[in-house]
């Protein structure tokens, strides 16, 4: 068993991956709540933002720009969607939505794979400025961009929880997460509200695509399906609690990291997403009763 | 097609009222004279490189009429059957190297133990809602991938993993005596093919066939009917996994070596995909999955265009047929839309359907 | 006969069923009340789709809410659904077949029992025929058959008329009326149309906001003052 000094530095990398997982995971919760989307292409988005970052960083342009043009892109391809596939399928079954955001990851997918390819060996990656400054506790050294992804979800819940019980829009989203037809027959501009929510959602994936291909990789596969583990901390809050999602989403990203110098584990660590969501899946289930309306998150 | 002439057959044998018609001997016969073009034409037409594609075209035309059946007949989504694939290889390579059992048997066990595997994790699973359960299969999908990535492929060692790291000259997983070259082997692979959709087809036309469509219709309706939704979803399960085991070994022979199936969740939702275009409810479509998704890129490649246009079909794919061609899939007919298409057709006779069915 | 004591059904903050109690004696009895009264979470309990937070249901001298839902229909729980149920893809045979199968009935007098069930209840269509093929009226007629196939004890029927012209619900009335006769079945049927109810049951008990508030012959429960006032609102009169 390693000692507690090993265990340190993943302390530190744990907790700024969690903090991007949360940032994933609550947009998903709240786009979720929103439109009734599993939207299974936010790593696809954010994968492409940050892979178009890079490129225009590569092509001279300052980072500045270059993180603009990515959430913007991310954001416009996520509304783009919700605005051409979200009406047809707006009342079809949860499941058939998700697939249908699967449809969309393929495309992203083909998309990046054919304009970045990887076949030739090389590899990219997407360094923040952040990367370089930082400070150190006690023996910990920990990067500014370690404390932004921490801070980052620690703000989206901060943000969406004041966003959603005191602002006119949030408080519209709310309604129509309850009963989109009866929230549309208040009066609510519901298509507007939905595309505030699809758009808001793309902005996230945009800013946690960055963050994790600095984190992580700047892989279009890795992050394509990283978007699997911020889904495992939605679904463990039932895809309805935003703290809930939090939690888990550092729970997900302390344990991973933390088996990191587990020797016997190690290999293993990238399990710890799915493991934990399927076990959260199978206990929640264990008391349903067969229902007859409207599914519940 | 198929569909519809095995139930009028099923029609014609349980009330003597209808005879099977003529429909039925014509469906049989285009069966039979496909099959014999596969199993002879094919192998004389076609070079070994497309030959070799034809046997991946085999073996993944169970596993997506295995998805096929989960999704169309029953409506459960699963986004794991590829790893399941890669379970029914993984035992199938390590019976193979272990014992000296003929190819058939270890074929079946291949299949017996993934559907006892596929039965336990779908066992608690399948009490949870259609998008929890996609959602959960996704997941344990995600899981193996890792398991698979950090334990390997069986190459002969032993022990239970049957991996031995030193190893240097690792022994091709071996074939049947009738079937080494890679000819022969193929019509082996239609041969297995062949008896899979056999049992697959007799399973639809009997009673599990049909409970399968009360709960796809309904799941209070089936339960009020005295159906155990919960078993009969299990055996689709169980079916599937059984099959998609079964081509898991046949994969195996086939391509001598395995190594990681890299990223099973990638393929597990492009499976999906092209079942869902080819048509889950079909049989046929199950065989049109499969060329999408063998032999288009064996084409493709050998032009020399990318197989990532491919993918991106197959994601335009998707969203086409769930947003305009809803007899696609099986589980697009929500409750609510449902209903809405009885009151209107309530509110008008209907016609006499003519012999249409969905995709 | 069915007790049903003190059930009580709760859905989150809203109380569906409110200690309802009553007895089904024997024969076709309606169970009426306006909207949201209650009736179809009522069938809710009894075919095991939803659990009551208190109560009991005795039927036939039997606790029927200790059994698991599927198996009830094997007992002989049968239930029609306001929305059509009935299984397009499958042959009209099969559709009441898979309940004779299901409830492990027999096969040698499968087919029997199923061509008489469609007799009964006039079903004229071609048992070989794909349900998709056939009319709204058709297919209610189908369900019925569904209901009454085998040896049912309870059929459970919610609104089988909702949508048919008059001269088909009158046929269906008849249907129903002869249900307990032909099948030794107690039937129970919930429905908005105050004529059809009178035309079938003999007896009548009227649930609001999850509470019963008369129950009794048909024709006085149709009378009953309260009966009407739960229907029309409490406009009081001076």
């Amino acid at each position: 068993m390693p000692s507690w000094q090993e265990f340190e530095p993943f302390i530190v990398s744990g907790l700024a991956l969690g903090g991007v997982y949360a940032l994933s995971g609550v947009g998903t919760v709240v786009l979720y709540q929103a439109t009734g989307v599993v939207y299974l292409a936010f790593g696809a988005v954010g994968a492409l933002g940050a892979l178009i970052a890079w490129s225009l960083t590569n092509a001279g342009a300052p980072d500045w720009l270059a993180w603009l043009v990515c959430v913007l892109v991310s954001g416009a391809v996520t509304l783009a969607y919700g605005m051409v596939f979200g009406p047809p399928l707006a009342r079809r079954d949860p499941l058939v939505k998700a697939v249908a955001t699967l449809g969309l990851t393929l495309v992203l997918f083909g998309l990046m794979d054919l304009l970045w390819t990887t076949s030739g060996g090389q590899s990219r990656a997407i360094t923040l400025p952040t990367d370089n400054g930082g400070f150190t506790v006690g023996q910990l050294q920990v990067t500014w961009t370690q404390v932004i992804g921490l801070g980052a979800g620690i703000a989206i819940v901060v943000v969406t929880t004041v966003f959603l019980r005191y602002t006119k829009l949030g408080t519209a989203m709310r309604a129509m997460a309850n009963d989109r037809e009866i929230t549309a027959t208040l009066g609510v501009p519901v298509r507007r509200v939905e595309a505030a929510a699809w758009l808001g959602c793309g902005v996230i994936a945009g800013v946690a695509g960055l963050l994790l291909a600095d984190l992580v990789a700047l892989d279009a596969t890795t992050l394509t399906f990283l978007v699997i583990s911020s889904l495992a901390a939605a679904l463990i809050a039932r895809l309805r609690s935003i703290v809930g999602t939090f939690v888990a989403a550092m729970a997900i990203g302390l344990i991973h990291d933390l088996l990191t110098p587990i020797q016997s584990l190690s290999s293993y660590r990238d399990m710890t997403p799915f493991v934990l969501a399927a076990v959260a899946l199978l206990v929640f289930s264990r008391h349903r009763v067969i229902s007859l309306s409207r599914e519940e998150a | 097609m198929l569909d519809t002439a095995s139930r009028t057959a099923a029609g014609g044998q349980r009330s003597p009222l209808r005879r099977p018609g003529r429909r039925t001997l014509t469906q049989l016969a285009v069966i039979a004279g496909l099959l014999l073009f596969a199993f002879l034409a094919i192998p004389q037409l076609l070079s070994l490189y497309y030959i070799d594609a034809m046997t991946q075209v085999a073996v993944y035309s169970v596993v997506a009429l295995g998805l096929g059946v989960l999704v169309g007949r029953v409506g459960l989504v699963s986004l794991g059957q590829v790893a399941v694939l890669t379970i029914g290889a993984w035992v199938a390579a390590r019976l193979l190297f272990a014992t000296a059992q003929p190819y058939p048997l270890v074929l079946l066990e291949a299949g017996v133990i993934t559907m006892v595997l596929g039965t336990l994790i779908g066992l608690p699973a399948l009490r949870l809602r259609g998008l929890y359960l996609a959602l959960i299969t996704l997941m344990l999908a995600g899981a193996l991938t890792v398991v698979l990535t950090t334990t390997n492929f069986p190459n002969g060692g032993h022990g239970f993993l049957g991996y031995n790291g030193s190893t240097v000259h690792i022994p091709a997983i071996r074939r049947p005596s009738i079937a080494e070259s890679d000819p022969a082997y193929y019509r082996y692979a239609v041969v297995v093919a062949a008896l899979m959709f056999l049992l697959v087809l007799v399973h639809i036309r009997t009673q599990p066939g049909r409970a399968w469509a009360a709960i796809r219709q309904s799941e209070p309706a089936a339960l009020a009917a005295g159906i155990n939704t919960t078993l009969y979803k299990l055996w689709a399960f169980a079916l599937a996994s059984f099959i998609t085991g079964v081509a898991g070994g046949v994969l195996a022979g086939a391509v001598h070596y395995l190594y990681s199936i890299t990223f099973p969740t990638q393929e597990s939702i492009t499976l999906l995909a092209v079942v869902l275009m080819g048509g889950a409810y079909s049989m046929w479509g199950a065989i049109v999955a499969a060329l999408l998704l063998q032999f288009l890129p064996a084409l493709l490649n050998n032009w020399g265009v990318s197989a990532d246009w491919l993918t991106i079909l197959f994601g335009i794919g998707v969203l086409q047929v769930l947003t305009t061609a809803p007899r696609g899939l099986a589980d697009q007919v929500p409750k609510d839309l449902a209903r809405l298409g009885r009151l209107l057709r309530g509110l008008r006779r209907r016609p006499a359907a003519s012999g249409s069915d969905p995709a | 006969m069915i007790e049903v004591a003190d059930l009580t059904v709760r859905f989150g903050g809203v109380t569906s069923l409110d200690a309802m109690s009553v007895t089904f004696k024997a024969g076709t009895c309606g169970l009426i009340g306006p909207n949201g009264a209650g009736k179809t979470t009522f069938f809710n309990v009894l075919s095991g789709f939803v659990r009551p937070a208190a109560g009991t249901v005795r039927a036939f001298g039997e606790d029927l809410l200790s059994m698991v839902h599927f198996r009830r229909a094997r007992w002989g729980v049968r239930r029609t659904f306001q929305t059509e149920q009935a299984i397009e893809e499958l042959s009209v045979f099969d559709n009441v077949a898979m309940v004779h199968e299901q409830a492990r009935l027999a096969g040698a007098s499968r087919r029997r029992d199923v061509l008489g069930a469609i007799s009964f209840v006039g079903l004229g269509a071609d048992p070989s025929a794909r349900v998709v093929t056939l009319a709204a009226g058709e297919r209610r007629l189908l369900e019925v058959a569904r209901a009454v196939v085998g040896r049912p004890k309870l059929v459970l029927l919610d609104e089988p008329a909702a949508g048919l012209p008059n001269e088909e619900t009158r046929h269906l009335g008849e249907v129903i009326r002869a249900i307990p006769e032909h099948t030794g079945a107690l039937a129970i049927l919930v429905d908005h149309d105050m004529s059809l109810v009178s035309a079938c049951c003999e007896t009548t008990a009227v649930l609001d906001f999850g509470k019963l508030i008369a129950s009794g012959p048909t024709a006085g429960v149709l009378r009953d003052e309260r009966v009407i006032r739960a229907y029309l609102g409490t406009a009081e009169v001076l």
